[in-house]
């Protein structure tokens, strides 16, 4: 198949590869998300891979085997779902495949002990759509991914991809910008400024040249969802990317990937090259005479290329370094032009906002936060990974609706949101919705949609000192407060967690916020204050306990916290004293062992190993 | 250039649109500090933070660096406030944390009413000898002069003005517009016996046929009559005696 | 001996734009383990750019390494979630068990501990990566384990 030259065309073309699909052939959908594969999701392949060959069964007659983007649910994997009975297994390995074959397969049945088992209920719930992680679920940017093969482009067209584009070629610019603002659809990257706007704004500047670009860089640490869709649905975000171009009048677009995600980065330029090789990028693109590209830009590992302006001057080749943004990029942007610059779920989700309309979307959501947003729910929850929710849905139901509780059955402590930008909320406020504004009122923002869940066991201290620590390492070194700003802050903050904090210092701390937010060239400077203000505000009696009694609550603290075997629960089974770099703990076999506290680094080993659960910190 | 008002300290004055404050300010004898800003550096400013303003637009107040804010319809800027003077010193102390030695921080922060720090210095193996990490130096060397011999290496905190590698230069001039253009006096020229040494690098000067002053590297000529196709023979006189 | 050859043949793969040279780059990176200077020497040569923007675009980027790298590079993500799940101690016990600091290199010069700056597989936390394969769920009690397991196996 080449070039499709029409809209048309590209119509036909879909229905001809929906006339040969076979919805009823069972299918194995394996993961090959980055979380997966880690876990080991290619062995799984490659053993379906090897049971069809031994069986002689045949492939796409007998069964299909497909590699998808990433489920989110990346704790449990390898995933590997199977159509058409829509039947989801978890913690999957190549041991467990002749199984699958023979009872799922061929014989239509539920193997239980791959299937989600509820912690609370004890159900096995085979039903991918049941599942609480996903039944809450509603996944437009996520739409596709688990569902396609990322790396193959007829695929996403039979899933209705590029259907979106088809449409708005056959639009006015200006229409498509006014559809775009209608659905009230606002950047998921953080910033939260309205789509439209920025693309109205950027017309509206007179210039020959013009840039759609796509921040990729994703650098809140915690958060996830970009990199899901690059790997899983390149095409959404390439197909957002040329409607927009259309919009404003862009003919060169670029997407910039950090360099961590090397998955995604390959994947999109697969998805490119497939898109050349269809008409759907290059010159004439489905006929209407538009013309339009994209290239790829690798990060270097630098957070601040994250800021529009840092990254728009890495695309150019120099060292990211944000410029004062007096003058918009839209205005002055990428080589001086004007530029439309979006996250990469904003633009995945501009396909499905043109095909279905913006009333549809401007249903979805809160007043003034339409939509959806993929939320990364990481840290002390039993259920982590993606999770796609109208916007609105509460901390407490994210939490323990769809994120399962806390693990261990520890105390909900607080949620971090919007990264290192971001601050802390504590769980009594956790019936706050989540979206752009409300967050942003209670000290913190939604950000990019981490969100990270703690529990009685994080020192709220120790989280302040841990974003500061990730700044100081992240500053791009030219303004002064943030440069010469951070590094002092990160005195203070680590002279408390060490039991030398004194007590002015929370005073001086709120000081440097204070210079920071109002003095710093860039967002990365202007919001370091939150995550220290936040906890202040709502955990000052962790930072009192701290300075005044030389004390961790939370028992994370090393210098405030010791180590100690409970003689009670301690079975002498000599674990410990055997993996103890220091050869500090002591005791004979089968009876309680000891610390020597003195000569104790609180390294945590033998709280790794121990099997009774004897150790404590106090 | 079409003119428009704009209100400094509650006096209206004409200027040019996307003029900077800072430029504005001066010429009507406002007094702003600065250190990382000069004029005729169009890369410089935005750095030191030491000239934040109050600039009230459009129903809002937000703290702008005055060297490179342009002056645009409906602007008030206020230079005064106790904010403003909160701020500065913040940053001023921060400065001296970070450059104790150096004088033209210190004069300035005495300006405030500011003499000591209650943060950490850099000093000893950290010191910064008075590098404020502006990059007017580099700046200058690529936009004005046009050798790009210096670069800013590292980020945060640790970033600072070098040659590659630390190694004496294979472009270098030795002009010195670097230590002349920086604010604080950071880059260190020594001259003795005709030959300039900057940068770890030694510069033979061509010295003046009438007074006999070692004044301009050969390195320099060179350049100058490589770009310029000037005459050699223009340099014998040093610029007093020509 | 880094090749002139070698050099040259990464330079050629991409077009002479300025918009290449962090990917060019990174490939010296990824093939020389750090980049040399013979290297920036000669891209600044062949685009035209000031070897003085290349330096400090290598010291700049934290992907980049102006000294060469260990045979073996540890990656021990701490991004917050991993924060959260223990990295600190597993990272303390790399640092203890091979004798390096973080973003050090053993003296044999078979491994690098280096930090990054969340990895993006959160839902794994802690995450470590040995030579670009990835391990979720890291222990500092196995955390040797499995590099050494890599690296023999």
């Amino acid at each position: 198949m080449g070039i499709i030259a029409s809209a048309e065309e590209l119509e036909r073309y879909r229905e001809k590869l929906a006339a040969e699909a076979k919805p009823d052939l069972p299918t194995v959908l394996v993961c090959f998300g980055t979380g997966c594969q880690a876990n080991g999701s290619r062995p799984v392949a490659e053993a379906f891979a090897g049971i069809i060959r031994e069986q002689g069964l045949e492939l796409d007659v007998n069964i299909g085997i497909k590699t998808t983007g990433c489920h989110g649910y990346c704790e449990n994997g390898p995933l590997v779902a199977l159509k058409p009975q829509g039947i989801l297994y978890l913690k999957v390995k190549p041991e467990d495949v002749a199984e699958i074959v023979e009872e799922t397969v061929k014989g239509g049945r539920v193997v239980e002990r791959l299937a989600y088992q509820d912690k609370a209920t004890s159900e096995t719930i085979a039903q991918y759509s049941e599942i609480p992680f996903y039944k809450h679920q509603h996944r437009i940017a996520l739409r596709n991914i688990g569902a396609i093969d990322p790396t193959d482009i007829d695929d996403y067209i039979l899933a209705g991809g590029y259907a979106g584009l088809a449409k708005a070629l056959g639009m006015e610019p200006d229409d498509i910008i006014t559809e775009i603002e209608r659905s009230g659809l606002r950047g998921r990257g953080g910033g939260g400024f309205p789509a439209g706007t920025k693309w109205r704004s950027c017309v509206a500047v007179k210039s020959d040249t013009r840039y759609v670009m796509c921040n990729g860089d994703e650098g809140d640490p915690g958060a996830f969802m970009d990199r899901s869709i690059m790997e899983g649905d390149p095409h959404s975000v390439i197909e957002g990317m040329i409607i927009g171009a259309f919009a404003v009048g862009a003919h060169q677009g670029y997407i910039y990937v950090r360099d961590e995600y090397p998955l995604a980065v390959k994947n999109l330029g697969s998805a490119i090259e497939a898109a050349r090789s269809r008409g759907l990028l290059g010159d004439n693109i489905l006929g209407s005479g538009f013309s339009f590209d994209i290239k790829i830009s690798r990060g270097g590992g630098a957070f601040v290329c994250g800021e529009s302006s840092a990254l728009m001057r890495s695309v150019e080749g120099n060292v990211g370094e944000p410029r004062a943004k007096y003058i918009r990029s839209v205005e002055r942007g990428l080589y001086d032009r004007p530029t439309v610059l979006n996250n990469v779920e904003t633009w995945a989700n501009v396909p499905e906002i043109m095909v279905k309309g913006a009333d549809w979307y401007a249903a979805l959501g809160t007043e003034k936060s339409k939509g959806t947003k993929v939320f990364s729910l990481v840290g002390k929850v039993n259920n982590t990974g993606l999770v796609e929710v109208p916007m609105g849905i509460s901390i407490r139901e994210l939490v323990e609706k769809i994120g399962g509780g806390i693990q261990g059955g520890k105390k909900f402590k607080a949620v971090q949101t919007g990264g290192p930008s971001g601050g802390c909320i504590p769980e009594r406020l956790s019936d706050l919705p989540v979206d752009f504004d409300s967050l942003t009122e209670a000290g913190s923002m939604m950000g990019s949609g981490g969100i990270i869940v703690m529990d009685e066991e994080t020192c709220m201290v120790d989280v302040a000192r841990y974003f500061i620590n990730f700044l100081v390492d992240e500053s791009c070194g030219k303004c002064t407060p943030c440069r010469d700003g951070l590094p002092r802050m990160l005195d203070v903050l680590t002279a408390i967690t060490e039991g030398r904090g004194r007590e002015e210092d929370v005073a001086l701390l709120e000081e440097l916020c204070d210079l920071l937010t109002w003095g710093a060239l860039c967002g990365l400077g202007t919001s370091a204050a939150n995550p220290v203000l936040s906890t202040i505000r709502y955990f000052r009696d962790e930072y009192d306990a701290h300075i005044k009694e030389k004390r961790c609550p939370a028992g994370v603290c090393k210098a405030l916290i010791t180590y100690s075997i409970d003689a009670e629960a301690c079975t002498g089974c000599m674990l410990c004293s055997k993996e103890c770099p220091q050869g500090c703990i002591t005791g004979e076999r089968k009876k309680a062992h000891v610390i020597d506290a003195e000569r104790c680094i609180r390294c945590g080993v033998c709280k790794d190993v121990c099997r009774y659960d004897a150790v404590r910190i106090s | 250039m079409e003119k428009i008002s704009v209100i400094i300290d509650g006096k209206t004055l004409e200027a040019a649109r996307d003029r900077c404050v800072l430029d504005v300010a001066r010429e009507n004898g406002i007094y702003i500090p600065s250190l990382c800003y000069n004029p005729e550096v169009k890369s410089s400013g935005g750095s030191c933070r030491v000239c934040l303003v109050e600039a009230h637009q459009r129903g809002r107040m937000r703290m702008v660096t005055a060297c490179n804010y342009p002056i645009r319809e409906g602007l008030e800027i206020k230079t005064d406030t106790p904010l403003v003077h909160r701020i500065r010193r913040g940053v001023l102390e921060l400065l001296i944390s970070r450059v104790p030695d150096s004088e033209a921080v210190r004069d300035m922060a005495a300006k405030e009413g500011l003499t000591e720090t209650r943060f950490r210095k850099d000093e000893g193996e950290n010191n910064r000898y008075k590098c404020i990490a502006c990059a007017l130096c580099t700046n200058v060397c690529a936009e004005v002069v046009g050798v790009h011999a210096i670069a800013m290496e590292n980020r945060g905190a640790d970033k600072q003005p070098a040659t590659p590698y630390h190694k004496p230069s294979d472009v270098c001039i030795g002009c010195g517009a670097c230590a002349y253009a920086c604010p604080t006096g950071a880059i260190t020229m020594k001259e003795k016996d005709g030959v300039r040494r900057i940068w770890q690098k030694d510069f033979k000067m061509v010295a003046c046929s009438v007074c006999g002053t070692p004044y301009i590297p050969e390195a320099q000529v060179d350049w100058i009559v490589k770009k310029t196709g000037k005459d050699r023979s223009f340099f014998d006189k040093c610029p007093d005696h020509r | 001996m880094i090749e002139a050859e070698k050099i040259d043949s990464i330079i050629d793969r991409y077009e002479r734009s300025e918009e290449c040279l962090l990917a060019i780059l990174q490939d010296f990176q990824r093939e020389f383990h750090y980049v040399p200077e013979e290297g920036m020497r000669r891209l600044s040569e062949v685009m035209g750019v000031p070897e003085s923007k290349i330096y400090a675009m290598g010291t700049f980027y934290k992907a980049l390494s102006l000294t060469p790298r260990g045979k073996h590079i540890i990656k021990v993500c701490t991004g917050t979630a991993c924060h959260l799940k223990g990295a600190p101690q597993i990272l303390e016990t790399l640092e203890r068990e091979l004798g390096v600091k973080r973003n050090g290199t053993t003296a044999d010069g078979e491994f690098t501990v280096e930090c990054v700056n969340c990895v993006g597989a959160c839902a794994m936390a802690p995450v470590t990566m040995v030579d670009e394969k990835y391990h979720g769920q890291t222990r500092p009690s196995k955390v040797m384990d499995i590099v050494k397991k890599q690296v023999e196996g």
